[in-house]
């Protein structure tokens, strides 16, 4: 029978030197769903997501994808992964079908010329297939890295702050493409700054300060398990309380690095 | 159901095939290693008489090799690391080794072009030409030359994260073996014996005396020989430090 947590992370732990950017986090994400992890500047998010993608050797802990040890056999793991990372670059030379054939190989899915362009045409972007990945705009990027990140059908996918820079309209378009994603059955895992963002497209959420989960629930659970604490209420800005009013009432107001 | 990954041979097919078609892009790059050999050729055409062909056409090649290894191979490497090409490629099911080893077979494909390149050349402008015996022997030193430069290549990426600093190291050394190599052995012959053997055994001048020695196998001698191993030797030296200190990211 297969397990209902696609993702299972436990105990997690991520130093650099002396620097404890992850201590014992535990979370799973479930298939089908999109789970957000939360977190202030420095907070441990990317660390975390670094040692599911294999980018990081963890100091302890397990990380299980879809039921490979992510340690231990690290090739499959990653095989079950699609990931786009925050700062997202292709080879510059290469035209963007060409970036895209590359990871379908890379990714063991045979594909011909009009399979990748259709692929492009999905995404609007048949007629840039042409163009150089440095050429297109942040929002087409964005939609090729994603596109690149699901060219192979995985079960979990990994976004890394996917949203960042991106115009109200592309970053609509992305949450659409983001649900469509669980919607045909994929669990998402996705960082994020954006209250917003992971108010309207997680199922679940987890906040991570100072390399520590210190809460996971629904985005309405966790504002109604919150609502009436003084902390929150100190920090609403307009009456109504937001997701944004319990982050930052349990992350603290504090500017970090 | 057991995960499945991809095979090897099709994630370094396909890896290749980048890596080629990238090269092929930068080709005006490619030219302008290939001009430096050739203006040797024609420069140093009135030594030939004294010195012999097969000393300026080992230079020559040496040089090359020189450009693509030092220069072309760890400036690509720290300017896509400092991308985060390499980042986005680990996240994938495939070994890390492929992706340097990839990157590697390609600039054996430029060593090859440059031997080939210099010997065409040598021919044209020179009329140098080797037996069949030596263009083999030629190729094969001059693959066992390029990966020494490659690992030197590999030790300065790995040592420096910055592709700034990457370049510039690259350029002053690449100045210090030509200076050094190229006329160091012509000029300071009458400066003493030991400052003499420094640059003959230096990685510039291994590897002219094995190419050198490789167009004319009937004259292989043991100071070829030993310039062989001497040659090994650095490469695993350098490459070990490279492959040792190297780090993904330059953050």
């Amino acid at each position: 029978m297969k397990e209902d947590n696609i993702l299972t992370v436990n105990d997690l732990s991520v130093s650099y030197g002396k620097f404890n950017a992850v201590q014992n986090v535990s979370f799973s994400v479930r298939r089908g769903e999109i789970f957000g992890l939360l977190g202030p500047n420095g907070a441990g998010k990317t660390s975390t997501l670094s040692a599911v993608e294999g980018l990081l050797k963890p100091q302890g802990g397990t990380i299980m994808v879809d039921g490979n040890d992510a340690v231990a056999k690290p090739l499959h793991a990653r095989a079950c992964l699609g990931v786009q990372l925050q700062s997202t670059s292709f080879q510059t030379e290469l035209y963007v079908i060409e970036v895209l054939q590359l990871y379908a190989g890379i990714y063991g899915v045979p594909m011909s010329k009009d399979d990748l362009l259709g692929i492009l045409r999905e995404i609007n972007l048949e007629d840039q297939a042409k163009k150089k990945f440095g050429e297109l705009s942040g929002g087409q990027q964005q939609r090729v890295s994603l596109v690149i990140a699901t060219i192979h059908n995985p079960k979990l996918v990994l976004l890394d702050e996917p949203t960042t820079g991106l115009d109200p309209q592309s970053r609509r378009q992305l949450w659409e493409r983001i649900e469509a994603i669980r919607d045909k059955g994929h669990a998402v895992l996705i960082t994020t700054h954006s209250m917003e963002e992971a108010e309207s497209v997680c199922d679940r959420i987890a906040i991570i300060d100072h390399g520590r989960v210190i809460a996971i629930d629904t985005p309405q659970a966790m504002i109604d398990k919150h609502r009436n604490d003084p902390e929150v209420i100190a920090v609403s800005r307009r009456g109504k309380i937001t997701l944004e009013d319990v982050f930052i009432a349990l992350t603290g107001k504090a500017i970090r690095g | 159901m057991e995960t499945s990954i991809p095979k090897t041979s099709t994630i370094l097919k396909t890896l290749l095939r980048a890596d080629l078609t990238t090269q092929w892009r930068n080709r005006r790059a490619v030219i302008l290693t290939l001009i430096v050999p050739v203006i040797i050729l024609v420069s140093w055409k009135g030594l030939i008489p004294k010195l012999g062909g097969p000393f300026v056409l080992s230079n020559s090649i040496t040089i090359g090799l020189i450009a693509t290894g030092l220069m072309g191979y760890s400036n690509s490497i720290a300017r896509d690391r400092d991308k985060g090409i390499f980042q986005r490629l680990r996240v994938g099911p495939l070994p890390a080794w492929t992706i340097m080893g990839s990157r590697i077979a390609v600039q054996l494909g430029m060593i090859f072009l440059i031997a080939t390149f210099v010997f065409l050349a040598g021919y044209e402008f020179d009329g140098v030409s080797l037996t069949p015996g030596g263009y083999v022997l030629s190729y094969l030193t001059s693959l066992a030359g390029g990966l020494v430069y490659l690992s030197v290549g590999q030790a300065i990426v790995g040592g420096i994260r910055s592709p700034e600093t990457v370049n510039a190291t690259s350029r002053l050394i690449y100045f210090v073996f030509i200076m050094s190599g190229m006329f160091g052995e012509l000029l300071l012959k009458e400066a003493g014996k030991v400052l003499h053997d420094i640059i003959v055994w230096s990685p510039y001048g291994t590897v002219k005396t094995i190419v050198a020695a490789g167009m004319e196998p009937a004259k292989w001698n043991n100071e070829a020989s030993m310039a062989l191993l001497v040659t090994f030797g650095y490469t695993i030296v350098f490459a070990f430090m490279g492959i040792k200190w190297f780090k993904w990211t330059s953050k």
